[in-house]
């Protein structure tokens, strides 16, 4: 067995080999380019999946740590992409905790600090949320918190948790993950909530460790339509209680429109478009009998259709020319600037589903 | 180095051995020594020789206070100083001077404040005055002025043995007196007691900007062992100390064109202003850092010895290191200096190389696609010089990223073409071989809409982009094919095979696609001579393929370029054109000679040469024979269209003589030969024996490419032979 290079650069043996491996190497590595273009073909094209399955009420509950639920569940949070990570270990997270508990501190006091120091005054603290992955090329979710220490505080008292954040990837595209070298992870979407400062030396703190970028996350006119519309979808297991929109209006001054809909009315709505669309389908062919739990982008926008031009009749208002900037039920809420709240843990995962997506989208190769 | 970096070596008095390096150093500073020695011995009356003659002899203990000879000789060492620098002696004189206090403490400190080296310190003088450190009774403000001192001219020291075997001493400075001490930490043997004793003299002091820097680079060296933040503030007041020597010295470099490397660690490395708070920081080089996440390697490889990359310091280290580098923590920060550009040529990694493209995606993508908010590229100024940077270095890589070609795919559909033109141009022409079956998609369809709706600059840099996007497909083809000997489908772990023929491919797309925008795009812009000579730069790159290139491929010009072009009004496009139509008719004599040689060579199809011969007919009749319109040719008009025009003697007016382009050379011709005629008759020029004058005359105006076409195409004796304009013969196959 060959011991592992830990330097990446190869001495060549011989001149000839050496001019060899470099015109290999640089065609390779703008070849490798080439191949990854042919992963995603339709580069320039690269749009959100058109349709999804419905959610499924999650027996989530069974697979998920009731601890860990309670943290997801509670809080909104801001969403960014990240680039896949290099060398992150599901085994060292011990470490991590260690590191970014030395981190934080160096940062906020601005002072040098050794890594083995027991006692900080901000204790991160690293952990696996099982149950979570729902493909088999999902890695595991890493739920990162930070506690405070006081300095008055008694020994036993327990710690404030002032930040909490996660990384996860809920059926992420097994072509793109599958393309990336052993050594990455592909975590793609990133939770925070807590103060900004502690998210931004998180942030560093992974930068400089991992390697890999923060970028915002928006959540798009198109991403929020497909969340109204699937938890609308939800209304007969478990009540969503009211379909709430806001819709950005450009006029001067700015106007903002919340439109809020009756849960029964909404859903009958939906249904109604769901029938439509389903024997629209059946008529073009009729052997996909069991494809009930397919929404389709047609159906989420018709359903979008109808509710503006209900609005329309009695306000006179076209909110075409809007943008729609928040939705929320009692299921979660979603903001445009990429806040998102999960109220309710069952139909989490086909909500991370569609924010997976579009965290992947962002992704730069 | 390697002494430098054992965590755990003997103790601190033993001397390293003078490396290779500073033996060096020392040799080129005798010669340098020698050279100032013969200098100044046509100077020995000079002034400022007095005066270093002075502050070496001068007796201790004489009084400071109204001494005009300590004055005048001060003042004069200080107006050398600050004007070319002191010379190694001069130096030495000085420093010895001041760190003995001869004369007491005050005029000390004025003397440091003027240490301006004009070429190296030696070291001997360093050691002496840090002996005087310890003996005198020099006080602390002095000392901490003389350690600052150290540090400026660090890089400039000749040699640094010895300094290195006394750092244990220095540092007892730093504990002891609270010294500035920070960059003789590049001296030092990395400790864990010493990095513990610094942080808790940090939790005794507080935040003190030397210990941080010392801190700082305790963590360049062993990151496991600290970590530090230092805010951005800290480190603009960190640099002030030093920096009125160091604009001294830069300004005394400057002047003296000399360029000792004065790169120290500590002044390149925190060398970012981050004056403005900026809200996107994505387009900011990541610092190089070592990286601290490297359990895979710490126990399987204990054996093996990496070598950080952020402790290499020189071209010399890096080759000597080469084989044991290690990767920074961010892949990034590789594009922060040349050094490490050097480095990454040599990097094969796949991951080091894909964590190095999502960075900098990312940075491109959150720059130029995502900007989200309202404001975007209010930060131009910092999107030009990230661009720069990457020009440059791609420049330097003499080849691209795959991140850069995504982005751009991406971009080209959204650039109204003038945002950064000049340096979306240039990354674009960096852009390697695209697959003909994509190549439609990714470039030309943007390009196309780009092409039509801007203005006539945009047109000339898409032209040139081309032309180098080109040239350097086709530069990466001609060395690979000498390599692989004309087979380029490539090895295993290549996922996609480019063969000869999908090269070929994908060039004709490209020279097509060029030839349908020329002609587009000289009609639009009504055959402007700037677009013309673009495009013809463009062509002179697509006639030598075959030659040149060793592509076995050619292709001519659409009519749209070549008639405009022989048209032109400038005889510098008509003689570009033959200069063109010359190296085709090289190039297709060569491909042929070839086909014949060799069975299994390539084929070049009937077609191109049909086209190639038409095109050279058409020249000869236009410019030789005076049969303009004549059956088969390319332009035709109706007779009775070209009698209404009124124009006498039609068919001759693009020969020569008449063609627009050179009728003012006829003109001057015509007055040169025939100097007494008054009535102007460019007829006359016709005859044989004028005729073969006007060209010699054309020829010698610099038209080359004239006169190769002519020569190659046209069987005409210059010397001998009646035969004028009717006898001549195009060599046609």
């Amino acid at each position: 067995m060959e011991q592992k290079q830990t330097s990446v650069v190869k001495t060549p043996r011989n001149s000839d080999g050496a001019q060899r491996s470099s015109y290999r190497q640089s065609y390779r590595s703008y070849v490798g380019a080439v191949s990854r273009l042919g992963l995603t073909s339709a580069l320039t094209a690269r749009r959100l999946n058109t349709s999804r399955r419905a959610p499924r009420a999650h027996n989530i509950t069974d697979k998920v740590s009731p601890e860990h639920l309670a943290v997801l569940v509670k809080k909104e949070w801001q969403l960014s992409y990240v680039t896949p990570l290099f060398q992150f270990r599901h085994t060292q997270l011990k470490r991590y905790s260690q590191q970014l508990s030395a981190f934080i501190a160096a940062e906020r006091q601005g002072v040098a600090v050794e890594v083995e120091e027991p006692q900080h005054s901000f204790k991160a603290s690293f952990s696996v949320v099982h149950g979570m992955a729902e493909a088999e090329e999902d890695a595991e979710t890493i739920l990162i918190q930070v506690h405070s220490k006081h300095h008055f505080s008694r020994r036993d008292d327990p710690e404030k948790c002032v930040w909490s954040g996660w990384l996860a990837c809920i059926n992420g595209s097994p072509e793109y993950i599958r393309s990336l070298p052993k050594d990455f992870i592909c975590l793609p979407l990133f939770g925070s909530s807590g103060g900004d400062p502690l998210t931004s030396s998180v942030k560093s703190w992974f930068q400089q460790t991992f390697d890999c970028c923060f970028g915002s996350l928006e959540i798009n006119h198109t991403s929020l339509q497909w969340l109204g519309s699937l938890w609308t979808n939800c209304q007969p297991e478990s009540n969503i209680q009211h379909l709430k929109m806001i819709w950005a209006v450009p006029v001067v001054p700015p106007l903002q429109i919340t439109y809020t809909v009756n849960p029964q009315d909404a859903w009958e709505l939906w249904t109604c478009v769901r029938k439509d669309a389903q024997v629209e389908k059946e008529g073009e062919e009729e052997e996909e009998e069991e494809e009930e739990g397919i929404i389709d982008i047609e159906e989420v926008n018709m359903f979008m259709q109808e509710l503006k031009s209900h609005f329309y009749r009695h306000f006179k208002l076209d909110l075409s020319a809007g943008n729609l900037v928040q939705v929320s039920t009692a299921l979660g809420s979603a903001k445009t600037s990429g806040r998102i709240k999960i109220s309710n843990s069952r139909y989490m995962i086909s909500t991370l589903t569609l924010l997976t997506e579009c965290a992947l989208l962002k992704m730069p190769v | 180095m390697a002494a430098k970096l054992s965590l755990s070596g003997p103790s601190d008095s033993d001397t390293s051995s003078p490396s290779d390096q500073s033996v060096s150093g020392r040799s080129v500073n005798r010669s340098l020594r020698i050279a100032e020695k013969e200098r100044r011995k046509n100077e020995a009356e000079d002034p400022f020789v007095l005066a270093l003659k002075y502050f070496s002899d001068v007796e201790p203990g004489t009084p400071v206070n109204g001494n005009d000879q300590l004055e005048r000789n001060l003042v004069c060492v200080e107006k050398v100083a600050y004007s070319k620098g002191l010379h190694p002696e001069a130096i030495s004189i000085m420093l010895e001077f001041a760190m003995s206090l001869r004369m007491g403490s005050s005029p000390c400190v004025r003397v440091l404040k003027c240490l301006i080296p004009s070429s190296v310190v030696p070291q001997e003088a360093v050691v002496r005055a840090v002996v005087w450190l310890g003996i005198g009774k020099i006080p602390i403000s002095t000392q901490v002025l003389f350690i600052k001192w150290v540090l400026t001219v660090f890089d400039m020291i000749d040699a640094k043995d010895q300094l290195r075997a006394i750092y244990g001493f220095i540092f007892s400075f730093v504990t002891e007196e609270n010294l500035v001490c920070d960059d003789l930490g590049i001296l030092v043997k990395m400790r864990v007691f010493r990095v513990r004793k610094l942080l808790e003299l940090q939790s005794k002091v507080g935040r003190q900007p030397f210990l941080m820097h010392l801190l700082s680079l305790y963590k360049v060296f062993c990151p496991e062992l600290v970590t530090l933040s230092i805010p951005s503030p800290m480190k603009n007041a960190f640099r002030n100390h030093n920096s009125p020597w160091k604009s001294a010295l830069l300004a005394v470099q400057k002047r003296n064109g000399s360029q000792v490397s004065s790169s120290s660690l500590s002044l390149t490395a925190k060398d970012k202003t981050n004056s403005r708070k900026r809200k996107h920081c994505h387009l900011e080089v990541p610092a190089l850092n070592s990286a601290v996440n490297k359990q895979a390697q710490t126990d399987s490889c204990s054996s093996r010895k990496v070598v950080p990359l952020v402790q290499i310091h020189s071209f010399a280290q890096l080759l000597e290191n080469m084989h044991r580098i290690e990767l920074p923590a961010q892949m990034g920060s590789l594009l922060g200096s040349s050094l490490t550009l050097q480095f990454l040529d040599c990097v094969q990694d796949e991951s080091a190389l894909l964590r190095l493209n999502s960075w900098l995606g990312y940075a491109l993508h959150e720059e130029f696609l995502f900007c989200n908010d309202a404001g975007s590229f209010q930060n131009s100024e910092e999107a030009l010089q990230f661009l720069e940077k990457l020009l440059s270095t791609l420049h330097f890589r003499q080849e691209g990223f795959s991140s850069i070609e995504v982005f751009l795919y991406k971009f080209l559909n959204a650039w109204d073409g003038s945002l950064l033109r000049p340096q979306i141009l240039g990354l674009m022409s960096n852009i390697p071989v695209v697959t003909s079956s994509q190549i439609g998609q990714f470039l030309f369809e943007p390009l196309m809409q780009l092409f039509f709706t801007s203005s006539l600059f945009f047109k000339c840099g898409l032209m040139e982009c081309l032309n180098n996007m080109l040239l350097k497909w086709l530069t990466w083809h001609s060395v690979y094919a000498l390599e692989d000997d004309l087979d380029i489908s490539l090895n295993s772990h290549t996922s996609i095979n480019i063969t000869l023929s999908g090269f070929k491919d994908s060039v004709m797309e490209l020279v097509h696609f060029v030839g349908r925008l020329a002609t587009v795009g000289l009609q639009l812009e009504g055959c402007h001579s700037l677009l013309l000579s673009f495009i013809l730069d463009f062509y002179e790159t697509v006639c030598d393929m075959f030659l040149k290139y060793g592509l076995p491929l050619v292709v001519m010009p659409p009519p749209g370029v070549f008639y405009p072009a022989l048209f032109a009004a400038d005889p510098v496009s008509v003689d570009r054109l033959a200069y063109i139509m010359y190296r085709y008719k090289v190039n297709l004599t060569s491909a042929k000679r070839q086909e014949k040689l060799k069975e299994q060579a390539f084929h070049i199809s009937r077609q191109t040469f049909h086209e190639f011969n038409h095109y050279v007919v058409v020249m000869v009749n236009c410019l030789w024979n005076s049969k303009m319109f004549h059956q088969g040719m390319g332009v035709q008009l109706g007779e009775e269209v070209l009698l209404k025009s009124n124009v006498p003697q039609y068919s001759n007016s693009f020969d020569l003589i008449h063609h627009p382009a050179f009728l003012s050379y006829a003109v001057d011709f015509h007055q040169k030969c025939w100097p007494g005629r008054k009535d102007m008759d460019l007829n006359s020029i016709k005859h044989s024996k004028p005729w073969r004058w006007y060209l010699e005359y054309l020829f010698t105006q610099g038209y080359d490419g004239l006169k190769q076409f002519v020569q190659s195409n046209i069987s005409w004796q210059p010397i001998a032979g009646d035969g004028g304009s009717d006898d001549l013969a195009t060599q046609q196959r």
